[in-house]
């Protein structure tokens, strides 16, 4: 594999690493795959599409690598599930959900996630559609940072409040650069939105968080995409800002899917803190990758395209079944945080709490 | 010109055939596939050293020009369903109208600000891209279509064309240096000005520059392209692959013709192997140290590059085969300084009594202070005139007036009939007039014959490409030379010469324009009576030949021997006219001479 | 109108932040015309002592600052020594190159000491604001702002009126007449640029508490701060802050009544602009290109 260890997403990368060495570890403390060891192959591409493009190349033709596995951010897996479409090997990608990567026609890639950024929004709009009609918060303010993997995921968002009668007050993309979010929040929190939807990537999600805060402005819902998760946030917002806060996310470490429990704490053994979403990812992957050559009995890259295609794999993100294209047929799950802790709402088989929190508490100090 | 040569001879045609059969022998994709990232990097490393290593202009953006070409070829492919062999070519021509604007900019920019503003503009560039997401796909990138071809030619295709680009680049890159226009190129590396005073048109020469700089770039941009299957604005308009072309440049030789090449082909394999060498967590730590490292150890320790390194070594080691033979006049040429001019430009203008220069109204105020208040001047053609005047009075200022260094509204100066004072230093220098300067200004990245054969009174299209210095330039110059007694230094860079013996080649560059105007800034000053004798027969010979000139000198022995008439200047005007004797008995000269030290001494007993 | 004004503030603060990242730079490009392409490196580099200082000490930042002047003023010493001394003469595009260079490797030691992870300090003003009447003023911002003040001044005094100051800007213009007036202009040089790169040691600080940053943030900055020195123009400290502040506020501005995702295309599209117009800069006065009779 090919990961971006340096550059803008080395924190996710290095964490997504330690999520393969325990796959392979585990699978090889059990007896290997086929009876032979696992062993990672990875280079570093620096979030460079370019290198990442020449780096499985390499893997692919130099190092004769018998199976691949994939990397981290859209980006990065476009022309690396390119390469693996024209040399006919098993694509299995861990992160990177941009619908646009589907639409090739590669019948030999997979997604290791629930669902990409087409079901983002579904979850959560199918609660706002339960309340009732006079509950509703009556004007949307939609803000994201200018990404593959967010904007589109908003545009959804929008379009699918905008049918239940939600106007649109505020929207705007920023720059991925952008590190300070004063004006942008004084912007929005001029048009008044009851809500507040958020393409975050990163570190803009905390940021526009405490701007809101500075100003001392609370919508009575608010979501964001991915910053929630990070495990820095409750710091820079302030644990008990953190209440009410609405995210979608791939895995929670609390889901009593199979095998979950004891992935949380073999990682937390293996690297003394616990496992980030990213880890959880390519845990998956390496999962679904690990089932297939299970199943399928030999190293035969349509074979086991084909066997992934017809068949569920069970991971710690739940049972995953796939769509001709490798999107995966379902969705993510919708998470809040409540009383200190990011639980999951829906869907009601995978819910950590029952309660819903809204509208949205004031900030406190 | 390098004792390379022989072996390079030897050398291209081996290499070119080893870089085509390579993928016919071997089938190792992984190689091809690093021989294509080289190639593009060659081609941009070649066709940067052309913007940076002959005309001196740094750039940092010059992987804008693959981006650029990339997405004019991705759009088009996408789009309008065009090969993207055939959309690279267009890329290449948005690429050269492109460059062609960024040449525009140079009238403004130099130096450093112009290595800032390629930086700015890349940058921008890449917003751009973003911004414009219904053309290019923005942030969420565009797909390219899937190469066509069978597996079973892996990626040939890229690779052959690309390898023929490069042949392409590297020749036309071997054209211009060895051709008028390449020596146009360094000279305006060493200085652009006096080059433009010499009536090189520097804005064209450096458009043609920076556009061969940028096309090729363009169409390996498109091809790259096609090869990486997917484009991403942040990726293509990235930094990293600018800095990657001028680390190859520095690193091979900037300036030389293989350098960059050289370099090319080293830094594309260390890129791979470091990514490959290091693994785990720190891998990328581990790379940047890596190219930080030998960016900087090259530009602080090896600032000319490897390749002239080798070459001195190598000319040690070689016996000395190749070195410089004294340049010999030809014997049956004219001792005369009249064998000086270009025949084909007809001069003659000995009998003409119109004024050469007739200038009005000159003003020009730096701030608040007055250089030059007011002047008028007429100078007479078959005339030695002088202008003298304590320090400050503005004499200088004047100078660079006429000849253009310095801009104005105010006033007329007109030259044999033409109007000149909106026009540029080329132009002025093409109608006839020429200078020189306190401080010898030559080139020092030319021969002294090169230097003396630089200057142009026209800009002929068709002769850019002709070689630098014809059969025919090289005996007349090598005839001034020799009555220069500078013969023995013509294939010799400037700086072996003698400060006075680089005023005299500074000379013979300004009569090589066969100017109707000459204006001398202090030219005895600092050199040896012997020399200074020559100087002076030099001015006269120039004289007989219906030349005006103007003189500044401090020197009134050398003046009164030489000038008929002289115009004093005090406080940025002119205060007296007349011969040396009227005017040193002229009570408003010696009133502005008054507390200044170099008080001119009456003539009555001088020679 | 209260929005104007808020916008305004807005563009003030964030104004006196980019000027405060720049100050160092001010100085080496102002007085000494050396464009040093590290500054954004230096920035982090200070950012990561003061942020140590933080995590083991519990010291402020601001006050942090002070003791990290120290190394920054000593690797500002050995980088003047080792790299530009030498390449000024040379060639100045390549004291460019070299300092790119640098910021590469130092990127690297960061990235190597400290991991790719997302840091702060979270001194307690850090996401407070204090309200003059309608307008919210974010404390963090503010205090950034009042550093950068401070230090323009401090700076601007230390170059009119110390002796050091004015044989830097003496040897600056003019080495051969320096020299003859006993000024070494290698010396001197060196005295600057230590100073300039221990002035980063404030803009350090405010980024640790302002922003989070990981080592790769030096980019970011370095473009930012490129462009306030060339907007600023040379021979000129008091004209770079102007120039942050022009910035900071056609920022603010355009985020609130033009278009958010152009907001941050503003500081390169100025480069741009400055240097085709007037490429001296805006706050300069033009200087006489030709000295002597």
């Amino acid at each position: 594999m090919s990961l971006p260890l340096t550059g803008p997403a080395a924190d996710v990368a290095a964490s997504g690493y330690q999520g393969y060495e325990l796959w392979a570890a585990q699978v090889n403390a059990t007896g290997g795959l086929l009876g032979r060891k696992v062993q990672l192959n990875v280079l570093d591409d620096g979030f460079d599409p370019n290198q990442t493009g020449t780096d499985y190349t390499r893997l692919i033709s130099q190092d004769k690598v018998d199976l691949l596995l994939g990397t981290f951010s859209s980006l990065l897996n476009a022309p690396a599930s390119a390469i693996a479409a024209r040399q006919r090997m098993l694509y299995i990608e861990p992160s990177g959900g941009t619908a646009s990567l589907f639409t090739r026609g590669f019948t030999n890639l997979f997604f290791a996630q629930p669902g990409t950024t087409e079901s983002l929004p579904d979850l959560f709009v199918q609660w706002f559609s339960s309340l009732p009609s006079e509950q509703r918060p009556k004007t949307a303010a939609y803000l994201t940072q200018d990404d593959p993997s967010a904007s589109p995921a908003v545009e959804i968002f929008k379009a699918k409040l905008q049918a239940l009668g939600v106007t649109k007050v505020y929207d705007q993309s920023y720059d991925p650069s952008t590190s300070n979010f004063d004006s942008i929040a004084a912007s929005v929190v001029r048009t008044r939105p009851q809500m507040i939807i958020q393409g975050a990537v990163a570190s803009d999600g905390a940021a526009f968080v405490r701007s809101l805060e500075k100003l001392d402005f609370n919508p009575e819902i608010f979501f964001q995409t991915n910053s929630p998760t990070d495990d820095t946030y409750p710091d820079r917002v302030g644990t008990r800002n953190t209440e009410g806060v609405f995210t979608s996310q791939a895995w929670s470490p609390t889901a009593s899917y199979t095998g979950n429990a004891d992935f949380v704490s073999a990682y937390t053994q293996m690297f003394g803190s616990p496992p980030t979403e990213d880890a959880a990812n390519s845990y998956t992957a390496g999962q679904v990758l690990g089932a297939a050559v299970k199943a399928v009995g030999r190293i035969d890259q349509n074979a086991l395209a084909d066997w992934l295609h017809a068949n569920a794999v069970d991971t710690i993100v739940g049972p995953l079944r796939w769509g001709p294209t490798g999107v995966p047929v379902g969705t993510g799950l919708l998470a809040q945080w409540q009383n200190g802790t990011l639980q999951v709402i829906a869907p009601k088989s995978s819910a950590t709490s029952d309660t819903v929190v809204y509208p949205k508490p004031g900030w406190s100090n | 010109m390098t004792p390379l040569m022989p072996l390079g001879r030897a050398w291209i045609p081996i290499a070119v055939a080893a870089l085509i059969s390579y993928p016919l022998l071997s089938d190792d994709i992984y190689y091809q596939n690093m021989l294509i990232m080289t190639f593009v990097l060659a081609i941009g490393a070649s066709g940067w050293n052309i913007m940076g290593g002959y005309a001196g202009y740094l750039s940092l953006g010059n992987s804008a020009f693959i981006g650029l070409g990339a997405y004019t070829t991705g759009i088009l492919a996408a789009k309008a369903h065009i090969s993207p062999f055939l959309g690279c070519l267009v890329g290449g021509l948005m690429c050269a109208v492109g460059a062609a604007l960024l040449s525009l900019i140079t009238r403004r920019t130099r130096g450093m600000y112009f290595v800032v503003v390629t930086f700015a503009t890349l940058q921008l560039l890449g917003v751009v891209a973003t911004i414009w997401s219904s053309l290019t796909g923005g942030s969420q990138g565009l797909a390219m279509p899937l190469p066509t071809w069978s597996l079973s030619y892996q990626d040939w295709p890229f690779y052959y064309s690309l390898l023929g680009l490069l042949v392409v680049t590297l020749a036309v890159s071997a054209w211009v240096r060895r051709s008028k226009l390449g020596l146009g190129l360094f000279a305006i590396q060493d200085n652009e000005d006096k080059a433009a005073g010499l009536g090189l048109r520097t804005a064209v020469y450096k458009m043609i520059a920076f556009v061969l700089s940028g096309t090729f770039l363009g169409i390996a941009g498109g091809i790259y392209a096609y090869y990486v299957t997917f484009l991403n604005t942040a990726a293509v308009f990235d930094i990293i692959t600018s800095v990657l072309i001028v680390l190859a440049v520095l690193l091979g030789g900037r300036g030389t013709l293989w350098g960059p090449v050289l370099g090319a082909f080293i830094i594309s394999p260390i890129s791979d192997l470091t990514s490959t060498g290091f693994g785990g967590a720190d891998a990328g730590a581990f790379r940047l140290l890596l190219f930080g490292g030998l960016l900087g150890t090259v530009a602080i320790f090896l600032p000319r590059g490897v390749l002239p390194v080798l070459e001195s070594w190598l000319r040690r080691l070689l016996p000395r085969g190749s070195s410089s033979t004294p340049a010999k006049a030809d014997p049956d040429q004219s001792r005369t300084a009249g064998s000086v001019s270009d025949g084909d430009r007809g001069s003659g203008n000995g009998g003409d009594q119109s004024p050469a220069l007739r200038a009005r109204g000159l003003r020009k105020s730096f701030g608040g202070l007055r250089a030059v208040d007011g002047v008028d001047l007429d100078l007479a053609r078959g005339r030695i005139t002088g202008l003298i005047g304590p320090n400050g009075s503005g004499k200088t200022t004047l100078f660079n007036l006429i000849d253009g260094t310095v801009p104005t509204r105010d006033g007329t100066i007109t030259l044999g009939g033409l109007r000149l004072e909106r026009a540029g230093r080329p132009v002025r220098a093409h109608a006839g007039l020429a200078r020189t300067y306190q401080l010898p200004r030559l080139f020092a990245n030319l021969t002294v014959v090169e230097n003396v054969v630089v200057p142009e009174r026209r800009l002929a299209f068709g002769r850019l490409w002709t070689t630098r210095v014809s059969s025919a330039e090289r005996k007349r110059a090598l005839a001034v030379l020799d009555d220069l007694g500078l013969a023995a230094y013509a294939d010799q860079t400037p700086t072996g010469l003698s400060y006075g013996q680089r005023k005299l080649v500074e000379l013979a560059q300004v009569l090589w324009l066969d100017p109707i105007l000459v204006m001398l800034d202090e030219p005895a000053a600092g050199i040896s009576p012997a020399l200074s004798e020559r100087l002076a027969d030099l001015v006269r010979s120039l004289r007989e030949r219906g030349v005006a000139i103007l003189l500044v000198e401090h020197d009134l022995a050398f003046i009164a021997s030489l000038c008929e008439q002289v115009y004093v200047m005090a406080n940025g005007a002119i205060i007296a006219t007349g011969s040396v004797a009227e005017i040193s008995a002229d009570r408003a000269v010696i009133d502005a001479y008054l507390g200044d030290p170099a008080l001119p001494v009456p003539l009555g007993g001088q020679a | 109108m209260i929005d104007f004004g808020q916008a305004l503030i807005f563009g003030l603060l964030i104004g006196g932040v980019y000027a405060l990242m720049a100050t160092g730079l001010t100085l080496t490009f102002g007085v000494m015309k050396i464009v040093n392409m590290a500054q954004g490196a230096f920035l982090i580099t200070s950012t990561y002592l003061c942020f140590a200082l933080w995590q083991h000490f519990g010291l402020d930042p601001v006050l942090a600052a002070f003791l990290v002047m120290l190394p920054m003023a000593a690797l500002g010493l050995v980088v003047y020594k080792l790299v530009i001394e030498r390449l000024e003469r040379i060639d100045p595009g390549l004291t460019i190159v070299a300092t790119f260079a640098l910021a590469l490797v130092a990127e690297a030691f960061l990235a190597l000491l400290w991991g790719p992870d997302q840091r702060a300090t979270d001194p307690a003003y850090s996401n407070k604001a204090f309200h003059l009447g309608q307008l919210v003023v974010p404390l963090a911002q503010f205090y950034a702002c009042l550093l950068a003040v401070v230090l323009t001044v401090v700076l601007q005094v230390a170059i009119k009126r110390t002796w050091l100051g004015r044989a830097i800007t003496a040897a600056s213009e003019n080495p051969e007449g320096a020299r003859l007036v006993g000024i070494e202009p290698a010396r001197v040089g060196a005295w600057l640029f230590a100073i300039a790169t221990a002035s980063t040691a404030f803009g350090g600080a405010a980024l640790s508490f302002l922003y989070q940053f990981t080592p790769d943030t030096q980019d970011f900055w370095l473009g930012l701060t490129l462009s306030v020195v060339i907007v600023g123009g040379l021979g000129s400290v008091p004209g770079a802050f102007a120039a942050g502040v022009l910035l900071g506020v056609t920022e603010s501005l355009t985020t609130t009544y033009l278009s958010v995702r152009w907001a941050t295309a503003v500081p390169t599209l100025l480069i741009l602009v400055v240097l085709t117009v007037r490429p001296q800069g805006l706050f300069t006065r033009m200087t006489r290109q030709d000295a002597g009779s």
